[in-house]
């Protein structure tokens, strides 16, 4: 994989890898079990720019390409996933949709603060009664006068208890189906905005993944991201950038997996020898380290094709089916190959092997990827 | 005005060689002892004005290297390189880098590491300052602009020693003098893509390749090899409280902490 890295795609892990192991490695552990938010590194981590990885420079941001931006993200994750979700959740489906659609005016507004991670972004779609079926939304956002009253019952919000500007998607006309569908900008302390109780989540536990909840909050007109009705586009073209994120973040609970499973391997001694010497072993060793480089390749992939404005739609979800797939496998495997101190705290791959389980069901659950690959292949 | 700052820095071997040593991007990162000598040039800089440019003697490679320095904030890269450069010792890395300070002069302060991590000489900054026949002070903590000059502070084996040093003038930094920034991603970005290095070779330095390379070298390394050193692990008896005193102890007496 690193012959197709340029030198500044080399930096970028390097100096990624160094902070993340330096300020997250000796807390990865406290912030899973307490499931509480390290906000002194997420400062650091904002004053070094990721928080605003593509976002231009002209708008604070660090004005970098895809296949930087997975490096990040896979290097961060590589140490704590609850924290490269927070970020690249934060970069590609919270930022990102305002860099995209948004005006000038709402760009200046929202995107600088965000990009310097000195504001939290947050991609509120989820409802008790939508996720996969995206036209199953609820929330409300009513126009009357010079604003939208909007009612919202958020739920599974990444960032949601840290979140300052949430993109909210709720119905602006409630009989236009899949069309009437719009998303509108709420700021945390809005009136009416409410952040629900934090999961209690299996992994990814540092992240404080939240509900939230509008109740009659009037947001002013100029918060409406788009046009009316763009909502389900504004969300899929999104979706279709974050999956990039969470292939990365597979891959990155992925290395951090093989990483242990081999440096455990080489020195726990089973019958006179490392247990790395034995053939059953060495098996699932060479599975893992296939299945990692084979994610990390599609996650490029796709990458690389999103920085040359070639279409990434079905790569992207090949990239984030296969990778998210991969790391449960190879999370698995590093848990079996530590035996029963696989399943203990003492060792980082039980925290993992929750990490990675996630990765299968959010941003599109691996059944809806089968679908979107399967349109995809199906068209061409 | 400003001070015109200039930190020599070495792109070091990452892993340990096995007989010959090959440079890539890959298998070099920045000198860890030179990332204090860079944080200290560029402190000085933010708070008096100026210009910070790293100079580095090596292959090709090095250019990675010089590209991580701009990262940090470096404003110019210059890398010396050229095959006849092959093979230097400390000796004629510093003729080569006295040569290339003597281009870039007027400078008023030239930096290093104390050492390298792959070679461990020690050598290259104090032999450079001979050199040119400039003052320079070694393993130095602090530094705060005087009047005149520089004031310098150095702490070694327990004694606190100032100086003043006048324009221009050297200095080595103790590796932790200082806590060296990390790489922000806007930076490693405008490096990277927008950072032009400068290239000189011999012929720009109006050096004799008598000087330099395997014939400019007094030392020579006869050969090289990995070194097998056995580890021993070793449990101390007592409370808790016993075994820390203990382990104080040994610490202490093998030099490693105190």
């Amino acid at each position: 994989m690193d012959t197709f890295l340029t030198d500044k795609n080399r930096a970028v892990r390097r100096s990624v890898r160094a902070f993340c192991e330096r300020e997250l490695g000796p807390i990865a552990k406290e912030i899973d079990q307490e499931a509480s938010f390290p906000w002194e590194v997420v400062e650091k981590m904002g004053k070094l720019g990721y928080f605003g990885i593509q976002v231009p420079k002209t708008l604070g941001g660090a004005g970098m390409d895809s296949v930087s931006y997975i490096i990040v993200i896979e290097e961060i994750s590589r140490v704590c996933a609850g924290l490269g979700l927070c970020v690249t959740v934060h970069n590609s489906v919270g930022v990102y949709p305002l860099l995209a659609f948004g005006s000038e005016e709402q760009k200046k507004k929202w995107v600088p603060p965000l990009a310097r991670g000195e504001k939290i972004g947050a991609f509120c779609f989820t409802e008790p009664n939508a996720g996969s079926d995206t036209a199953g939304i609820e929330a409300t956002a009513i126009r009357n006068g010079n604003h939208y009253l909007v009612n919202a019952n958020k739920v599974f919000v990444t960032n949601g208890g840290v979140a300052d500007v949430c993109l909210i998607f709720a119905r602006t006309d409630p009989n236009a189906g899949r069309k009437g569908i719009s998303v509108i900008v709420a700021e945390r302390g809005t009136p009416g905005f409410v952040v629900g109780d934090l999961e209690d989540l299996c992994g990814v536990r540092s992240n404080p993944v939240s509900s939230i909840r509008l109740y009659d909050s009037q947001l002013p007109l100029e918060n409406l991201l788009g046009k009316e009705g763009m909502g389900l586009r504004i969300g899929l073209t999104a979706l279709d950038a974050g999956r990039i994120g969470i292939a990365a973040q597979a891959v990155g609970i992925a290395q951090a997996a093989l990483e242990e499973g081999v440096r455990y391997a080489k020195q726990r001694r089973q019958f006179g020898a490392p247990i790395a010497k034995h053939q059953a072993v060495t098996m699932m060793i060479a599975d893992m380290a296939t299945q990692v480089e084979a994610a990390r390749l599609l996650t490029f992939r796709s990458a690389v094709l999103r920085d040359q404005g070639k279409p990434f739609t079905k790569e992207s979800a090949m990239a984030k089916l296969y990778a998210s797939e991969a790391s449960s496998k190879v999370t698995d495997m590093a848990v079996q190959i530590h035996g029963g101190y696989g399943y203990s705290k003492a060792y980082p791959v039980e925290r993992y092997y929750r990490d990675a389980r996630v990765t299968r069901i959010y941003e599109g659950t691996s059944e809806v990827h089968h679908l979107v690959i399967a349109r995809g292949v199906l068209e061409e | 005005m400003g001070l015109k700052i200039i930190v020599c820095i070495k792109s070091v071997i990452v892993n340990p060689a096995n007989q010959s040593v090959v440079r890539t991007s890959d298998s070099c990162e920045l000198n860890p002892f030179d990332r204090p000598a860079l944080e200290q040039a560029l402190r000085m800089k933010e708070a008096m004005g100026g210009t910070v440019t790293a100079l580095s003697m090596g292959p090709e490679s090095s250019a990675f290297t010089l590209h991580e320095a701009m990262a940090m904030g470096v404003d110019h890269g210059v890398l010396v390189s050229d095959p006849a450069l092959v093979g230097s010792d400390t000796l004629a890395t510093s003729t080569v880098l006295a040569a290339a300070l003597k281009r870039l002069e007027p400078f008023d302060l030239a930096f290093f590491g104390t050492r390298s991590a792959d070679s461990d000489t020690g050598h290259v900054g104090p032999q450079t300052a001979v050199l040119l026949d400039l003052p320079m002070v070694t393993w130095a903590h602090s530094i705060e602009s005087s009047e005149t000059g520089l004031l310098v502070e150095r702490r070694i084996d327990g004694f606190l020693e100032r100086y003043e040093l006048p324009f221009p003038s050297m200095l080595t930094f103790h590796p932790n003098s200082v806590e060296p920034r990390d790489l922000g991603l806007s930076g490693i970005n405008g490096a990277f893509e927008e950072g032009e290095i400068q290239r000189w070779g011999l012929s720009d330095l109006d050096l004799s390749p008598s000087v330099v390379g395997e014939k400019g070298s007094p030392t020579r390394v006869l050969s090289l090899s990995r070194a097998h050193s056995t580890k021993k692990c070793e449990f101390l008896d007592g409370t808790a409280e016993e075994q820390v005193e203990e382990l104080l102890r040994r610490l202490l007496d093998s030099g490693l902490i105190g």
